[in-house]
């Protein structure tokens, strides 16, 4: 038999619980349509050849055949995703764990250049593909007046003129824009540990880089794992900062995976729009990054069970 | 003595600290200075850092003729929504998923979060304007303050119920003794002691609505004069003369780039912390 107050008390939980789910409800609706819906729709589409407009047609495995058979251009914008990924992380992560040992130290004046080495990771990326392509304007910019001035070399080079110039640009406003925060995370790994690790370490004589690997790194390495895989998702998924860039310039040959199959959405670049063929080369994309995050996990498990 | 030994064995770290201030600052102080270039400056004498004279007119000139007053304007209307909006869903959520007790919450959350890894970035633009186009959404800015807001961002949810976890809970059990309701002991008690999640969260979603590209851009697509400042500056580049108006294009990246950068300096512990605290979980 429940008594009077405990019938009170579970009534006013009930309504409690109603509450609780009617101020979640618009966001789990929100979520579901925005966050789920689109690739029910993308399922939908990547099997018809739907044009934006009018009648669609299923045309069953017709697009993956052409992706597969077809379409070098989508390889080779998937290729330049993963190169120009490897190429800025392989600078872009010693860089960021290097800054963050010297930030660490107890000096004077870390917290200044804390600040402003992180500068870069707040301004969008899309003004930092810009001011890059300013940057190094052939004619008229600042690096080949620098480059000039200091005699390396005689005449401007163009640097968007070939393909590889072109990523190395890319790569390098990538750097810029994303060594900041990986440094901050580091610095934020760094800092967890105690202070008297840091002490046995240098007692046992491991100190300088090979006192960090020994004694230090392992201890950050299951952050690390986790900062590494959102910095080579993150990478993989470069969009903006391209399109301001160079936009795919030469000749199409710096285009990556997701502007490629932006542009194919939505007919950019002279494209036609091909609404039915994109679906199904995001849903590519999708498997691919999907298979480089299990990939990783697998192949960085040692990172994990160090500690 | 020792004192001074010690700091001068740090000479080379400041060294190092101070090329890389030099690298972050220069490409900012380089597109302040070059927005104050004529336009005849900008493509011919580009090599010169300090313009040779201050040309203040780029500005008044884009900000009326160039359309940068109207972008401007989109970009505030655009920032405000976004972050009132995130402000209180990441409070309402992470109030929720702290403190109810309904069944299936859990599930619910890790629902919520399985997201992070199967976001597609650009790839669901378009499905989104399509989403959008069925409430007739698809051609303004409101579209893109519903995904934003109603599309929770999961760094969000992370950091607010994490804040809202370490609310004691006995503030809202000695509450919920005088009759306050669920709902009641949010907008009584937690939102008003969420002042520092507040400022994270609305700081983080500041950065990301005003520095937002492709969603508001392919929202704004047919019209211009909806664009935010990003997509202005963008629009600018991309139309037939774009040589023409580089000055405009730096002027209008020097006006989106005060606003961030003034807010940056007055709030930096805000950003870094909030930026830091969601992602690294493990």
């Amino acid at each position: 038999m429940m008594t009077q107050g405990d019938k009170a008390a579970n009534k006013h939980m009930k309504s409690d619980n109603v509450q609780a789910m009617l101020m979640i409800a618009p966001f789990l609706i929100g979520f579901i349509l925005f966050g789920y819906v689109p690739i029910i729709y993308i399922l939908r589409y990547a099997f018809t050849d739907f044009g934006g407009f009018g009648e669609c047609k299923f045309t069953g495995i017709a697009n993956f055949v052409r992706i597969i058979k077809r379409d070098p251009d989508f390889w080779q914008s998937l290729l330049n995703a993963f190169l120009l990924a490897a190429g800025k992380l392989a600078v872009e992560i010693p860089l960021a764990l290097g800054l963050a040992v010297l930030l660490n130290r107890k000096i004077r004046g870390m917290n200044f250049f804390r600040v402003t080495l992180f500068l870069p990771s707040i301004i969008s990326a899309v003004i930092i593909g810009l001011i890059f392509s300013l940057l190094f304007a052939s004619h008229n910019g600042m690096i080949n007046a620098i480059l000039m001035n200091a005699g390396l070399i005689a005449k401007p080079i163009n640097w968007f003129n070939t393909k590889w110039k072109a990523m190395f640009i890319l790569g390098l406003a990538s750097v810029w824009q994303n060594y900041g925060i990986n440094m901050i995370f580091f610095l934020m790994a760094l800092q967890s540990i105690p202070q008297e690790l840091y002490d046995c370490a240098s007692i046992d004589g491991a100190k300088g880089i090979k006192g960090f690997f020994y004694v230090i790194f392992p201890v950050i390495a299951p952050i690390f794992q986790s900062i590494l895989l959102v910095a080579i998702v993150g990478s993989l998924k470069i969009c903006d900062l391209v399109i301001a860039c160079t936009n795919g310039q030469p000749g199409g040959t710096t285009e990556v995976v997701m502007t490629y199959i932006y542009k194919s959405f939505f007919g950019k670049s002279g494209r036609n729009i091909e609404v039915g063929y994109a679906s199904a080369m995001s849903l590519v994309t999708a498997v691919f990054l999907g298979l480089v995050t299990v990939v990783y996990l697998r192949a960085t498990k040692k990172l994990k069970e160090i500690v | 003595m020792a004192h001074i030994k010690k700091y001068l064995g740090e000479i080379p770290v400041y060294l190092v600290l101070c090329l890389f201030f030099v690298i972050s600052f220069f490409p900012v102080f380089y597109t302040f200075m070059s927005s104050f270039k004529s336009n005849m400056d900008i493509l011919t004498t580009g090599n010169l850092l300090i313009p040779k004279e201050f040309v203040v007119d780029n500005y008044v000139k884009a900000w009326q003729l160039a359309d940068f007053k109207t972008y401007t304007g989109n970009s505030i209307f655009l920032a405000f929504f976004c972050v009132v909006g995130t402000v209180f869903s990441s409070t309402i959520c992470g109030y929720v998923f702290s403190r109810a007790a309904f069944k299936g919450k859990e599930i619910i959350f890790y629902f919520m979060i399985s997201s992070m890894f199967v976001s597609l970035g650009t790839l669901t633009l378009y499905p989104l304007l399509m989403i959008m186009k069925v409430f007739h959404l698809n051609k303004s800015l409101w579209g893109v303050v519903i995904i934003r807001v109603f599309g929770m961002n999961v760094t969000n949810l992370f950091i607010a119920r994490g804040f809202i976890n370490s609310v004691p809970k006995e503030i809202d059990e000695a509450a919920k003794i005088d009759g306050c309701s669920f709902a009641g002991i949010y907008y009584r008690i937690i939102f008003p002691l969420c002042k520092p999640l507040i400022a994270t969260v609305g700081i983080l979603s500041f950065r990301s609505a005003w520095n937002d590209y492709m969603l508001p851009m392919v929202f704004t697509m047919t019209d211009p004069r909806r664009m935010p400042l990003v997509v202005g500056i963008m629009h600018l580049k991309s139309s037939g003369d774009a040589a023409s108006s580089w000055n405009f294009m730096l002027a209008g990246t020097a006006i989106s780039l005060i606003p961030m950068i003034t807010i940056y300096i007055m709030f930096n512990r805000y950003f870094i912390s909030g930026m830091t605290s969601g992602a690294v979980k493990g």
